[in-house]
């Protein structure tokens, strides 16, 4: 159950698009708070801004005006604009993410796909073993297996294995079953529910499906780039 | 099972991806590493084998009848066509210098030989004087016999290679085409690695009488003193009528001059060959970085600093250069026999030992000339990988 610390603050959150001299408003004044252990999806025909609002309050992209705080620390906020490097201190760790592409390597294991962000970064708190993660994913006898011998929501759930092995406090899915058929998507929500349950994760999820919107605590719809009541 | 994983075993796993097209990039550096080290071995290789040419001669100055210096030099390391001749008396004249140790008079006949080979070739007899030339070649082995001891016999002692050639044994006959003189085989050379190998030494009266040149002989080769001042001896030679003096040093400076030309080319060509191999990791490796564009962003979003990414890229490139070079020395040790084959046919004039000399040290000078150029070659398709924003790639994808 969602707590009563908050996971996000946004307000007055604003993206702007030039191209040429067309100014796009994606995100228009969207003020949102998000409380750790909250599951939280966000609706929305196609073009509603839902993608770069996720991808504002993920940390991998900057607003354009407003504010935004990640467990009470400021992101960024008015003639504040954080370094591309500064944004990955803050993404590795906050933030677990998964995208409707899984992204693993083809030439390493299932097992390797998983500790690929250890080669990188790894925090403190993360799991010694990332087998507890794959057992609670049912990955355990895949494990050797490449990415090319998975079914698409075996893929999906290494991608999430992946964007948990960081031990993330909010994870980050970005139409996490777009390219799968009902019933593997109906098994990812299940998995993002359960984390949520469980783990208390905070995840904020961004989907078509309203099917898949309703396993939320919370459903915020967008439309032309503002939350619509 | 590990728990770990590091960006080295992810670039070299990311290799994996286009196995054909890491290794054709793999071939083409090996390719180059191995004309890169070849050469390298044949600029050491050659020197050497020349210096020990001249050294088995046995003599340091050689006096010729006036002409073609370039003709000079090659009648000196390996006998010559369109011969000139001097009078035999130039050697009472040569001795009378207090520089001059021991000169010994030659006199070089050629023949065209009909039976030799498939097509016929020239047969080349060298008409030397025995009280004064087997004490300057002191360096040759008998396999069978012995020198011939008398300045005027009808015989011969045959080079290693020459024997082996005209299927001679010691009291064999060897006839002179044309002429239809037999000389008797009184010797038979162990392998020198030098011209003499080739060679087909009949007592100087003997050639002069054969081939109707009394008193003629093709050149004089002088042993000089110890501490004589060689180019002195070379002025005071140069005062005798209608001579040409080819001293070691000269000979030296003429066929490196003519090996010169080749040695460009052969640069040329080897430069030419790193440059297309390098173009060739920076087209590979910046085609896997468009191709795995999306992925690198990924990486970025899981917690990747622009260096991760860059040190990953770069360690790509430097993988394929190290294989690269790794083989291509290998091939320069294993093939240095077809190599020095290769550039023998390119020569003009080549010594008879080892051209390429490819040493261990060579072959890690190389591997890590190739290596820097990996890491030069690297730079660019990894720092447009480190610059990849997360962001774009997640943009891309929705496109």
């Amino acid at each position: 159950m969602a707590g009563n610390e908050i996971a996000l603050e946004a307000l007055h959150l604003k993206k702007i698009y030039h191209r040429g001299s067309e100014d796009i408003l994606a995100v228009d004044d969207v003020s949102l708070t998000i409380r750790k252990g909250e599951f939280v999806s966000f609706i929305g025909p196609s073009g509603s801004g839902k993608t770069t609002l996720i991808n504002i309050l993920g940390c991998l992209d900057n607003a354009s005006a407003g504010s935004l705080k990640v467990g009470g620390e400021t992101v960024f906020a008015e003639n504040c604009k954080l370094s591309e490097s500064d944004l990955t201190k803050i993404r590795r760790r906050v933030f677990g993410y998964i995208f409707q592409k899984f992204y693993l390597v083809p030439t390493l294991t299932v097992y390797e796909n998983v500790l690929l962000p250890f080669a990188f970064f790894r925090k403190p708190e993360a799991k010694a073993d990332p087998m507890e993660i794959l057992t609670f994913l049912g990955l355990e006898k895949r494990i050797d297996h490449r990415p090319s011998e998975l079914s698409g929501g075996e893929m999906q759930r290494v991608a999430i294995a992946r964007a948990l092995v960081n031990k993330p406090e909010i994870l980050l899915a970005d139409e996490p079953t777009g390219n799968l058929d009902t019933k593997r998507s109906g098994e990812i929500g299940e998995v993002l529910k359960t984390l949520n349950q469980k783990e208390s994760l905070t995840v904020l999820l961004v989907t078509h499906n309203p099917t898949l919107a309703k396993i939320a605590h919370r459903t915020v719809s967008l439309r032309d780039g503002r939350i619509a009541v | 099972m590990p728990k770990k994983i590091n960006i080295y075993q992810v670039a070299y796993k990311n290799l994996l991806r286009k196995k054909t097209r890491s290794a054709l990039t793999i071939l083409g550096i090996g390719l180059s590493a191995w004309v890169l080290v070849s050469l390298l071995g044949f600029n050491k290789g050659y020197e050497s084998a020349l210096n020990k040419d001249i050294d088995n001669m046995g003599f340091q100055v050689l006096v010729t009848a006036k002409g073609c210096p370039y003709e000079a030099a090659t009648l000196m390391l390996k006998g010559g066509t369109g011969l000139r001749y001097m009078k035999e008396a130039v050697i009472a004249d040569i001795l009378k210098h207090p520089e001059v140790e021991k000169v010994t008079p030659q006199l070089m006949a050629a023949i065209f030989d009909p039976n030799r080979g498939e097509t016929g070739g020239i047969n080349a007899y060298l008409g030397v004087d025995p009280t004064t030339f087997p004490a300057m070649k002191a360096y040759l082995k008998f396999k069978q016999g012995v020198w011939f001891t008398d300045p005027a016999a009808m015989e011969a002692v045959v080079g290693y290679e020459a024997a082996e050639l005209e299927q001679r044994e010691v009291g064999d006959k060897l006839l002179i085409p044309e002429k239809n003189v037999e000389l008797k085989v009184v010797g038979i050379l162990s392998r020198s690695g030098t011209a003499d190998d080739g060679t087909i030494f009949v007592p100087l009266r003997t050639v002069q009488k054969i081939f109707g040149k009394e008193g003629l002989i093709t050149a004089a080769g002088i042993k000089v003193n110890k501490n004589a001042n060689m180019n002195e001896l070379e002025n005071k030679l140069y005062d005798l009528p209608d001579v040409q003096v080819v001293s070691m040093a000269q000979v030296k400076t003429t066929i490196m001059s003519l090996v010169s030309t080749a040695k460009v080319m052969v640069f040329s060509i080897a430069l030419i060959a790193i440059l297309i191999a390098m173009l060739g990791v920076v087209n590979t490796i910046l085609m896997s970085v468009f191709e795995r564009f999306q992925e690198i962003g990924i990486i970025k979003s899981m917690g990747a600093m622009p260096w991760d990414v860059f040190r990953m890229i770069w360690t790509e490139t430097v993988i394929l250069c190290l294989l690269g070079g790794a083989i291509g020395v290998a091939f320069s040790f294993a093939l240095s026999k077809i190599t020095d084959l290769l550039i023998r046919r390119l020569l003009p004039y080549t010594p008879t030992g080892s051209l390429v000399i490819i040493n261990p040290r060579l072959g890690l000078l190389t591997l890590g000339v190739v290596v820097a150029i990996g890491l030069v070659s690297g730079v660019y398709p990894a720092w447009r990988a480190a610059r990849v924003r997360p962001l774009e790639s997640i943009r891309s994808e929705g496109e």
